[in-house]
């Protein structure tokens, strides 16, 4: 697999009136699951459709696929797949219309057209409901319909936009496993933009954090977590005192949260002391979650920096 | 558990060209109109209307055979209709170019007229079809990130305007010019016809990309579709009603009104004046009873101010391309 980068951007600037919704954005992307984080109205939107030519780019520069954005716009779009954050169905079209007429306006013959958007409907999980109008789904299915249309011409990266608002727990891990395969069996570059922080957590290496059209923070997941190993969160089916007792006897710190798991924090680079612990109280763990809120905390730490600079 | 794989597949086959996609837009669009129940029958009454322009057109051809069995029956007819197609049968055989042109003139200009008021009703029928319902549902941000540009999506939504006169207007007019000309007596009809299908296939393509225009200028005005719908007959009766009053006052008004203009190009390319003027030398009954119309007609007929129409079409055309450049665009 290539390792140049997908998306590159130098001093990338979009102007909206007064405001300034990208401010010098400077990014090299490799190829992954690119999670792209930010409070609403950071501009993760606004970068996508500036990369995607939605959006005319106020000054800078920015090439997507190797290609340069505002020249070569239709060769990069048949390469791209975009789910946008809103609705954005045909009115009066069957879903697996809606999918086939998609394939078709980047390319594909009608006859391989229609063959791909069952494939993807199945793919996405969509039985039957795919004959019904479109205007008839249910939030669940109106993003598994998004997904679908997104990828149906076989894109080499896939720009989805809030892709789990509005659905439930189940719908959510659905989603995000489709997503995560996307990438991890089918090569197929993500970028995943959201302000719900688990779901990037859960899916994505990279992770950009953007706030008022800057870029904070750009780096893998696993280096951003690193400064925050020594902690983990652990879930017990029993005897949560005991583990909690033998704990503080070797002063880690150890916190019951209100979820009812505890937070230990074991001061080493590995899990290796707190599973030994464990295997000497003869615990089983039903969960262990390593560095636990890392990225929240990056997170809240990068918006902190950033308001006090400005 | 699904019987079948239903894992993500790579496609590796070849993409079709850019014409491909505009077309697929003009396609979609135009299966779209026709799912509409009165948009069918519209259609179906275009089509019905070329059949009645067919019989008309064989009728007149049998006109030339002196024993063909509708001169005998136009002569058991009243006196004065029989003396009528006495001379009209003379006149076709003596001067069969100017005659079969001059009459095939007079009806195509009816039967182009007729096809373009039903055309009309058909695009206000599928305004909300055209722009308004990509623009009210997001679908024009999905357009905007596939393989085609902001210019591929509008030439497809102007295919499909133009498809759907195809099918209610330029479909029927040459359908009826082959047909009817088929079955004339003479082959040499088809040769003296041409001025008339020449006329019939400018005027109906010159207004048909015009009204196209206005069309998608109209349905990208808002994102209500009863609103583009509405706008768009309302302009038409308040423009049909408006121009024979501002005539005696302000006669600058009626070129407010896109079919006056169209009515007067239509005139202009069809010059019936002309054509009405040979028959009228030709045939004297018909000369005696061209006497008893009004001054102002034959005026209208022979000077139509296709300057002051051409001007309204074209800043009409220019306003519409202004309003959609600045309504479609993805946000």
């Amino acid at each position: 697999m290539s390792s140049s980068p997908v998306i590159e951007t130098q001093a990338l600037s979009k102007v909206f009136g007064p405001q300034r919704a990208l401010d010098g954005v400077n990014l090299k992307v490799a190829p992954g699951a690119i999670g792209l984080l930010g409070p609403n109205g950071a501009g993760k939107s606004t970068l996508i459709k500036c990369l995607l030519q939605l959006q005319p780019i106020t000054s800078g520069s920015a090439q997507l696929l190797g290609r340069e954005v505002g020249r070569e716009g239709r060769e990069i779009r048949k390469r791209v797949g975009y789910t946008p954050e809103q609705d954005c169905h045909i009115p009066g079209m069957a879903g697996c219309e809606y999918v086939t007429y998609c394939a078709q306006l980047c390319g594909l013959p009608f006859q391989a057209a229609r063959q791909r958007a069952h494939e993807m409907l199945d793919f996405v999980g969509m039985g039957q409901e795919r004959y019904r109008k479109a205007d008839t789904y249910s939030t669940g299915m109106k993003q598994r319909l998004k997904l679908a249309q997104a990828i149906v011409h076989d894109p080499e990266i896939v720009f989805l936009d809030e892709p789990t608002n509005g659905l439930d727990p189940k719908g959510q891990a659905q989603i995000l496993e489709l997503i995560q395969s996307l990438w991890k069996a089918y090569g197929i570059t993500v970028v995943l933009s959201s302000h719900l922080l688990q779901d990037v957590d859960h899916i994505c290496e990279q992770i950009i954090i953007i706030a008022r059209g800057r870029v904070l923070v750009h780096d893998t997941l696993e280096n951003l977590k690193a400064p925050k190993r020594g902690a983990a969160e652990v879930v017990v089916a029993s005897r949560q005192n005991d583990l909690q007792a033998a704990c503080e006897q070797r002063h880690w710190p150890c916190t019951p949260l209100p979820n009812g798991h505890l937070k230990i924090e074991h001061k080493s680079e590995s899990l290796n002391p707190l599973l030994n612990l464990m295997h000497e109280l003869k615990l089983a763990p039903l969960e262990i979650v390593p560095s636990p809120n890392a990225l929240e905390e990056t997170f809240v730490q990068a918006l902190e920096m950033s308001h006090a600079a400005a | 558990m699904p019987l079948h794989d239903t894992s993500y597949q790579h496609w590796e086959g070849a993409h079709l060209g850019l014409w491909h996609r505009r077309w697929t837009i003009a396609q979609n669009g135009l299966r779209a109109c026709l799912q509409n129940r009165w948009m069918r029958h519209l259609v179906v009454l275009c089509w019905g209307a070329a059949l009645a322009m067919t019989a008309l057109l064989f009728l007149a051809g049998q006109l030339l055979v002196a024993d063909s069995v509708i001169v005998q029956w136009v002569h058991n007819l009243s006196p004065d209709l029989q003396v009528f197609a006495s001379m009209l049968t003379t006149w076709l055989e003596q001067h069969p170019e100017v005659s079969v042109r001059t009459t095939q003139d007079v009806l195509f200009y009816y039967f182009g007229t007729f096809l373009m008021t039903v055309s009309i009703f058909a695009l206000g029928l599928a305004m909300p079809l055209l722009i308004t319902r990509d623009l009210a549902s997001n679908a024009i941000i999905i357009y905007a990130s596939k393989a085609v540009s902001r210019g591929d999506y509008l030439l497809g939504k102007f295919s499909t305007a133009f498809g759907l006169l195809v099918m209610t207007w330029l479909g029927p007019v040459c359908a009826a010019w082959l047909v009817g000309n088929l079955l004339a007596p003479d082959w040499r009809f088809f040769w003296h016809s041409r001025v008339p299908l020449f006329h019939a296939i400018a005027y109906g393509l010159s207004s048909m990309v015009i009204l196209s225009l206005l069309a998608l200028g109209v349905s990208a005005s808002s994102l209500k579709e009863k609103s583009t719908g509405a706008l768009w007959f309302t302009w038409w009766i308040v423009g049909g009603v408006v121009a024979p009053i501002a005539a005696h006052t302000k006669p600058w008004l009626r070129h407010l009104s896109f079919n006056f203009n169209l009515d007067q190009l239509a005139l202009a390319v069809f010059r019936l004046g002309d054509d009405l003027k040979i028959a009228q030398d030709n045939i004297p009954i018909f000369g005696s009873m061209l006497r008893n119309v009004r001054a102002e007609t034959t005026a209208a007929l022979n000077n139509p101010p296709i300057w002051g129409s051409l001007v309204g079409l074209l800043l009409m055309a220019a306003i519409a391309a202004i309003i959609v450049a600045k309504r479609v665009k993805p946000e």
